[in-house]
């Protein structure tokens, strides 16, 4: 058996309950979806577990706008159908991608943005989709995933509860691309654009790029450089050679700044050309 | 703490250290055909179906599994009679050593029950949480295609 510093195990019944908990136990007690990061990245200090799956929170709901609870797996949001329709399937484009089947049926959407891990797929999904949050800290809020993320290094973190997608916009798409070593690694650089056309120019538009090695966060200069074009070719090609220096990359074991900042152009590129043919343009 | 589960039809009531692994769990009840390997979710060897689901038994709380419904590979045959997804994996060697084959059934198994039809991409996919050391993989994938047609009623009786 593994040794562990875990020497209780709660599954409650209600949120409130588990704030109770949280806040009694404070870094002691850990939330757990899936669990499976409780396994791989156990924390010395925790030696409570919240178990938070009988609070009801796995289901996918809505048909244009969706609301996916926290705890559910992402096998279950692969197999509801508003997921699998919703933006042209980009959401399964991704989650298809994301781990392997024995994990996406532990691992959940609200487990994988709680543990934020930079190398994730998802968020940067999600950041481009522009995704809220239901949250509860003591009262139930709604937050963009946007704020929670830049949050959570300084203000403690609220339970998140479900997560939100908004309705597409009539002529919108959204892209996803992702650099890894082998199938079987995490990803060196990936990044998502979310481009909405309105009377042929662009906006809103929103771009996420992570594993910069930080974690995923939207490029401003980039959304700027798209917003208002036409999405053509040549904007295209001038917004990806301004990801190379607009996007902060970092030197890491898996791949260096000089080799990111390429991935970042060939990254940005590649999503704005695939989002440029959904929508019909000549990008 | 005491948990309560369903393993392959056998409801059992078991002591258990709150953050056990359900691997260690089963292992120490007699379940040795789930494999201990990488201890991180990566080589599949561990896989059982949880409440249907075929799961990484390494990264599954004992205690998550409270209430639950296991079935590990020794739980698949029915009346003396391998599974076909079993009879398939001898019939077409997808057995060198042996280590990976009952995790790499189990995931065969979930996925059958979700496809029973799958395309060799899909099949590849579905084992891809599943690693073989041994083999190039081309005869579990044959297996596969062949307990998907037993399983369908076009199998041959040789």
């Amino acid at each position: 058996m593994v040794p562990t510093a875990i020497r209780e195990y709660v599954r409650p019944m209600s949120v409130d309950d588990v704030w109770a908990m949280l806040a009694e136990r404070g870094k002691a007690a850990q939330v757990i979806g899936g669990g499976i990061d409780a396994h791989l990245y156990a924390v010395p200090d925790v030696s409570m577990l919240i178990d938070l799956t009988a609070l009801g929170l796995s289901y996918v709901r809505g048909e244009e706008e969706l609301a996916i609870g926290a705890t559910t797996t992402f096998a279950e949001i692969l197999e509801a159908k508003p997921a699998r329709a919703y933006l042209g399937g980009v959401l399964v484009d991704v989650l298809e991608q994301v781990a392997s089947p024995l994990q996406r049926n532990l691992g959940t959407i609200g487990g994988t943005i709680g543990s934020a891990h930079p190398w994730s797929d998802v968020i940067p999904l999600l950041l481009a989709l522009g995704a809220e949050l239901n949250v509860h800290d003591g009262r139930d809020r709604s937050i963009p995933l946007t704020q929670y993320l830049a949050d959570r290094a300084s203000c403690g973190r609220p339970l998140i509860t479900e997560v939100r997608l908004p309705a597409p916009l009539p002529q919108s798409a959204c892209a996803f691309e992702a650099f890894t070593t082998t199938g079987f690694d995490v990803a060196i650089l990936n990044c998502a654009c979310f481009v909405a056309l309105d009377a042929g120019r662009c906006g809103p538009v929103r771009i996420a790029v992570g594993g910069t090695p930080a974690l995923a966060s939207r490029v401003s200069a980039l959304e700027e450089a798209v917003t208002g074009t036409a999405l053509d070719g040549a904007t295209i090609d001038r917004v990806a050679s301004l990801a190379t220096d607009a996007i902060d990359v970092r030197d890491d074991r898996r791949a260096t700044a000089d080799h990111r900042r390429v991935l970042a152009r060939i990254g940005v590129a590649r999503c704005l050309r695939r989002v440029a043919g959904e929508l019909g343009g000549t990008g | 703490m005491t948990i309560t589960l369903t393993i392959n039809g056998c409801r059992k009531t078991m002591a258990i250290e709150p953050g056990e692994r359900l691997l260690d769990l089963l292992r120490r009840e007699g379940y040795a055909g789930v494999k201990i390997g990488c201890g991180t979710g990566d080589c599949g060897a561990c896989a059982v179906l949880l409440n249907g689901r075929a799961v990484n038994s390494c990264l599954v709380y004992a205690a998550k599994a409270d209430g639950g419904e296991v079935i590990t590979v020794e739980g698949l045959e029915r009346d003396g009679r391998l599974h076909p997804v079993q009879e398939a994996f001898l019939d077409e060697g997808g057995i060198q050593c042996g280590y990976c084959t009952p995790g790499m059934v189990i995931a065969a198994v979930d996925l059958l029950s979700r496809n029973p039809n799958p395309t060799e991409t899909e099949i590849r996919q579905g084992l891809s949480g599943n690693l073989c050391r041994c083999t190039g993989y081309v005869k579990q994938i044959r297996a596969v295609q062949r307990a998907a047609e037993v399983m369908r009623g076009g199998g041959c009786d040789d």
